[in-house]
């Protein structure tokens, strides 16, 4: 009689037994999927954060290179010439890149890429500072992005005319290496 | 029994709190990726690039056969300061390449002037894939539409539909024929 009425509730307990271990292994196994997709997620956001770094330092030389003296368009002691390069300096300012590269250039644009292209009315090519991260021991090369800002200037050529300068259309790339 | 279905109650409450605190971390990341601004450096670039652009175009000096106008010296025309005004001045004879100061690559100024822009804007901002969109207009005292100078120019990827865009501002010019007003749209 008694293991009659003791058959049932075992057979019940068995299958609460069961049905707590069945949602216990589906907690864990959502449990495990917010592990790895926040895993994944906090990888993606490092990634995110690194671009983003590299952006503001892509934008940081790129300001420093609009308003360097050494290339923009002054005039005594007037303001300088919004987005503007004077030719006469920017032919002849890699000399003095190459020749304050360790000194002072370093320091201000670390390892970049900066370089003037005349569009209108010739094609030139002016490279202005290129220091690349140097080889890492195994020969590979020791940079894994390059992130290019473009920015469009007038170029005053004071040297056409000596009555009214003459404004050519180009831009400046800065590429910063990481 | 009523312990016991109280408890099992209880159970069920923990399991709707589980869930509901599943569901808000759920709902929080996915803001999280919703609302995420754009970056500094994308804004800092459209915004400036505009703006520059504009600058440079209005300041360009033309050489291109035929630019001297009338004049005997070789005095080469600005787009901002020369050419702009003398399509305002001669927009009435654009039809048939008609008369006008300039006559750059044996063209009508606005006519001119609308390719050689379309051309510099498709080797900067059309080579780096960027949508935008360039318009000069006449306002003129006796009427208070503007007249486009020329046609709209739209880059190769495409104009300014709906999108994030930024504008260089207006770049004005006073004329003869009323005032000249130019501008440019940058959009991603």
């Amino acid at each position: 009689m008694k293991k009659k009425n003791l058959c049932p509730r075992k057979r019940k307990g068995q299958m609460q037994m069961t049905e707590t271990i069945a949602v216990l292994f589906i907690f864990f196994i959502l449990i495990l999927f917010g592990i790895m997709f926040y895993y994944k997620y906090q990888g993606v956001a490092f990634k995110e954060k690194q671009e983003e770094l590299l952006g503001a330092r892509a934008m940081d030389t790129t300001l420093k290179v609009l308003f360097l003296p050494e290339i923009s368009c002054t005039k005594g002691e007037a303001e300088p010439e919004d987005n503007c390069f004077d030719m006469m300096k920017l032919r002849h300012a890699n000399e003095t890149f190459k020749k304050y590269i360790t000194k002072y250039y370093f320091n201000l644009f670390s390892y970049s890429r900066i370089y003037v292209q005349e569009v209108y009315p010739e094609q030139t090519q002016y490279i202005l500072y290129d220091k690349e991260i140097p080889f890492l021991e195994d020969g590979t090369k020791g940079w894994e992005k390059k992130e290019p800002t473009f920015f469009t200037v007038t170029l005053k050529d004071e040297s056409k005319s000596a009555i009214i300068p003459h404004y050519g259309f180009g831009y400046v790339v800065v590429e910063v290496y990481s | 029994m009523r312990l016991s279905k109280s408890r099992s109650a209880q159970m069920e409450m923990i399991g709707l709190v589980i869930i509901v605190i599943l569901i808000s971390l759920g709902m929080l990341f996915a803001a999280q990726f919703a609302l995420k601004e754009n970056p500094q450096k994308k804004i800092f670039t459209r915004k400036g690039l505009s703006y520059s652009t504009m600058s440079a175009l209005m300041k360009t000096t033309v050489y291109e056969p035929g630019c001297e106008g009338d004049f005997k010296s070789s005095l080469n025309p600005q787009i901002g300061k020369d050419l702009l005004e003398d399509c305002a001045r001669n927009k009435g004879f654009i039809q048939d390449n008609g008369f006008s100061l300039y006559r750059c690559r044996n063209q009508h100024t606005c006519i001119f002037l609308r390719e050689f822009i379309s051309e510099m804007l498709n080797e900067t901002l059309g080579g780096w894939n960027k949508n935008y969109e360039f318009t000069s207009e006449l306002i003129q005292a006796e009427s208070d539409v503007p007249q486009p100078l020329f046609e709209k120019i739209v880059g190769s990827h495409g104009g300014c539909y709906k999108k994030e865009r930024d504008s260089s501002g207006l770049f004005p010019i006073h004329t003869e024929s009323g005032l000249v007003q130019s501008q440019l749209l940058l959009c991603d």
